[in-house]
């Protein structure tokens, strides 16, 4: 089968399939009761609560409540947020936005520090400095990530006072409009020093604290695998030919020693992602992790539900993508019919 | 290696506990940082719940006909320039009317002028919505008729004589006064629907103007410079759901002026360099147990055994009241903050008779007399008690459940703690399908409503919950109630609320397991530090504050 073909065959799919999981997703959510929870308060009347019931068509079959979703889907509409206060379809992007941001930065700072980390104790094997960063390296990996967090608070938030927690300064976020959602791209469009400075400044101690144990995983490999490198025969070959050690390292050894590395870099932003839920709660970052983890707790379903088909989505999307670059990388894999 | 690590570090954490948060210069100078711990829901006035998270900033950035002053249920004027009086003849002979002149010059923070025709509007406004999740009720359950006299001369024309009225309905959060041009122009008003524009956004006359807010993140208070009274000295910002721990941290740190303080808390404020805790007076919210009288057939959880008239019989309810560990609840939850004040009229409230019988200390003997009198000694019980979880009321059900198991092997409490929103939706159910539940009342400045709602046969709750099943003499209960919410002779009011406390004491409906202490920790560079627990939470209005 052709890849336009079986591009456009799995796009035709892909609406049934989102169906579906809606379907599944929707039933899945109302298996633990009505939703009805996070829309009262302990003072309200049995008629206070009927009638907030059909404002929100809780008081109908499941299979008419999910009609209603769906149609508010189309409409634009995915439902009030309990949590936030809000329609979801207002929040959804922004704290989506400050989400990507955050796993980004950390993902700048686990990638930069792990691969320096990593060739720099790779090329002392065994020497004092290698002996320091493997130190460094299992702390990261082995101390839990809240704990971490809150060590940074303490010390550069409420001791030295260095860097602060929440997203921004409100007012350099207020003095700036918001296009893309990202802070630091946003204050660039607006040229705002001020707001950029702000909002790298605001991002330092969430990256770091959820950088740090992904730049243990990656300074790890690295280091591994530029000693299995420096053991290779072209190694000796190009020592041999003359070339300073610095340019053996830099432009043979870690070039090849990066190509494992880079696999795992790609599987680290799952990490990341996950670990923005206690990055988000601690240092007060209003992404998806923390609005979620409330929504859940408080049983805000219009919420859980937008983030679970948005994922779903994702996943369908990513699915699709990676088939068609798997056959175009690899023509003896087939497009199946 | 692990284990090393953390041995490590948890020495550098004392020493920056020990050591660290010197920060002696004032942060964030010209605005007022304060912790809360949970969102709003919405910052209409028409749709705010009582003592919720919207009330907080509804009462900075809205004005009122009167306001509390600061140090009490004194009421000072607010757009209306005098408190009505019988003496100063705006309010009628016959108790009916109230006349309030409405401030000139006042205006909302979009520029138009304050009228009379606005504080009709917004009473109004509210009747008609009648949101569930609203307070309608405080102004439609008493108030017969609103009217504009003349431009700034409003008359309100009242159902029936009121003790009540100035102090629990014009002083409400739900009575504040919106601009009629502004909800007009977004979504006016429409019955049983919120208006989205309005629950986001405010449009106000107050101290205060909603520059912002961010969800889950801040929400940002300008000074208004119009304000017709004494400007606020600070900008504000309100931070949202930083966790308690965070709280604390940031306010020894220098980095919130204020926060959200529980008696929890304290051990870890007590002494910090630059914070002051402020420990004076008694919250207005008695925590209590309930009992339901009015329990379905076939609907308890299965592992309780009583029968469904279990708390018809006074002696059961009583003997639940001498049972309860009060000192174990005051001094162990709420760390000492608090009174013993088993009593729904609660201390500081007018009526409030600090002779009247109480129950206050645990009665074993006693508790053990009347189960033995009821039947229930020898062959025992088992009930439910549902509450919500991680909180006060989940250690209250705690409390309450090593007294009574502590008077006999046979008797078991089942303690049910579940999340918020689980809880609310049980215990919005008529009938409700428990025996016992924990939580707590919302605050009012006036005994009726605590009565009415919370004591009546026939109101809010009685009838729910069948009190007329239990009450020994329902009729008497209720005569007294009506008769003191109608009764303008202080002395008379408040011997009739004397009088109710001593049959409420025979006669309890609910167990109040104590009267929370105000506790409220800021930096000590904060100035004209004031809170009334009359204000919504955390009771503070932040136009007083300086630094």
């Amino acid at each position: 089968m052709q890849i336009k073909d079986y591009i456009i065959r799995r796009l035709m799919i892909l609406p049934f399939l989102i169906l579906g999981t809606s379907i599944i997703v929707f039933a899945l959510t109302r298996i633990g009761g009505s939703p009805i929870g996070i829309y009262l308060s302990h003072e309200m009347n049995p008629a206070e609560v009927q009638e907030m019931k059909e404002r929100f068509h809780l008081d109908k079959p499941v299979p008419i409540q999910y009609f209603y979703w769906i149609k508010g889907v189309f409409q634009g509409d995915l439902g009030w947020s309990g949590v936030a206060s809000a329609p979801v379809v207002d929040v959804f992007p922004k704290k989506f936005a400050a989400t990507m941001e955050l796993a980004i930065a950390a993902g700048i700072v686990a990638v930069s520090l792990g691969i320096a980390m990593g060739t720099f104790a790779g090329a002392r094997r065994n020497k004092l400095s290698d002996h320091i960063i493997r130190v460094v390296s299992v702390s990261g990996a082995s101390m839990p990530l809240f704990w971490f967090s809150i060590l940074l608070l303490i010390v550069f938030w409420v001791w030295l006072g260095w860097f602060p927690i929440g997203r921004s300064d409100p007012n350099l976020f207020e003095a700036i409009a918001h296009p893309t959602g990202f802070y630091t791209i946003d204050a660039v469009i607006a040229g705002n020093f001020a707001a950029f400075k702000d909002a790298i400044w605001h991002l330092v101690m969430p990256a770091v604290a959820l950088g740090y144990g992904a730049t243990a995983i990656i300074a790890r490999m690295m280091r591994s695998s530029l000693i299995e490198e420096l053991q290779e025969d072209y190694v000796d070959a190009a020592k041999a030919k003359g070339l300073a050690e610095n340019v053996v390292l830099k432009k043979h050894a870690r070039r090849n020693a990066l190509v494992p590395t880079v696999t795992v870099i790609g599987l680290t932003f799952g990490f990341l992602l996950q670990g923005t839920v206690v990055a988000e709660i601690i240092f007060r970052w209003p992404g998806l992790g923390r609005w979620m983890a409330a929504a859940v707790l408080r049983g805000d379903q219009a919420t859980i539900m937008t983030y679970v088909m948005f994922t779903s989505i994702l996943f369908l999307i990513v699915n699709l993508v990676v088939d068609v670059i798997y056959a175009n990388l690899d023509r003896r894999v087939e497009l199946g019919d | 290696m692990r284990n090393y690590l953390i041995f490590i570090q948890s020495i550098l954490l004392g020493l920056f506990l020990a050591f660290g948060a010197h920060a002696q210069t004032i942060k964030n100078p010209g605005i007022l940082v304060h912790a809360a711990d949970d969102e709003a829901t919405t910052l209409d006035p028409a749709q705010v719940e009582a003592g919720e998270g919207g009330e907080t900033v509804i009462l900075q950035v809205y004005d009122r006909l009167l306001e509390f002053g600061p140090s009490g249920p004194e009421l000072i004027p607010g757009l209306a320039t005098t408190v009505p009086t019988l003496d100063n003849g705006m309010i009628s002979a016959d108790g009916m009317t109230y006349t309030f002149k409405i401030r000139e010059g006042a205006v909302f923070h979009d520029g138009t002028d304050l009228t009379a025709e606005d504080v009709k509007f917004s009473w109004d406004r509210i009747v008609e919505m009648d949101l569930p999740e609203g307070q309608a009720g405080v102004i439609s359950d008493i108030v017969a008729e609103t009217s504009v006299i003349d431009d700034y001369t409003f008359q309100v024309t009242l159902a029936e004589r009121s003790a009540s009225f100035l102090n629990s309905t014009v002083v409400s959060m739900a009575a504040s006064i919106v601009s009629k041009d502004a909800v007009m122009a977004n979504g006016g008003v429409v019955e049983g629907e919120p208006n989205e524009y309005m629950a986001q956004n405010a449009v106000g006359s107050g101290p205060y103007k909603l520059k912002a807010w961010n969800r889950g993140e801040n929400i940002l208070l300008d000074i208004n410079e119009n304000y017709w009274g004494e400007k606020a000295k600070l900008a504000a910002r309100i931070e949202i759901g930083a966790e308690p721990d965070v709280r604390v941290l940031g306010l020894r740190a220098g980095n919130y002026d204020t926060i959200e303080t529980d008696p929890s808390f304290v051990a870890d404020i007590e002494g910090a360099d630059g914070v002051t805790l402020h420990t004076g007076g008694l919250l207005l919210e008695p925590i209590h147990v309930g009992f339901n009288l009015n329990i379905p057939e076939g609907s308890l959880p299965k592992e309780d055994t009583i029968p469904t008239d279990f708390f018809h019989d006074p002696r059961i309810r009583q003997a639940f009241n001498y049972a309860f560990d009060y000192e174990a609840f005051l001094y162990g939850p709420l760390a000492g903050f608090g009174e013993f004040n088993p009593h729904y009229l609660p201390i500081g409230i007018f009526g409030h008779d600090a002779n009247a019988p109480v129950y206050g200390a645990q009665d074993k003997a006693k508790a053990e007399a009347l189960f033995r009198e009821a039947g229930y000694w020898d062959k025992g019980f088992s009930v439910s008690v549902i509450t919500e979880e991680s909180n006060l009321f989940a250690d209250a059900a705690l409390v309450l459940k090593d007294s009574i198991e502590g008077l006999s092997p046979k008797f078991r409490i089942n303690v049910l703690a579940v999340a918020e929103a689980v809880f609310d939706e049980a215990h919005a159910q008529n009938p409700v399908e428990y025996a016992m539940w924990v939580k707590n009342a919302d605050p009012f400045a006036d005994p009726h409503p605590y009565m009415s709602a919370y004591q009546h046969p026939d109101g809010e709750w009685g009838e729910v919950h069948g009190f007329a099943n239990g009450y020994r003499n329902p009729e008497k209960i209720a005569e007294l109630i009506d008769g003191a919410s109608t009764e303008l002779d202080v002395v008379k009011r408040a011997a009739m609320y004397s009088e109710l406390q001593t049959l409420l004491f025979d006669d309890p409906m609910w167990l109040i397991t104590a009267q929370e202490g105000v506790t409220m920790a800021y930096r000590s560079w904060v100035k004209g530090f004031e809170m009334n627990p009359l204000w919504p939470r955390p009771s503070l209005r932040f136009s007083y504050l300086d630094k």
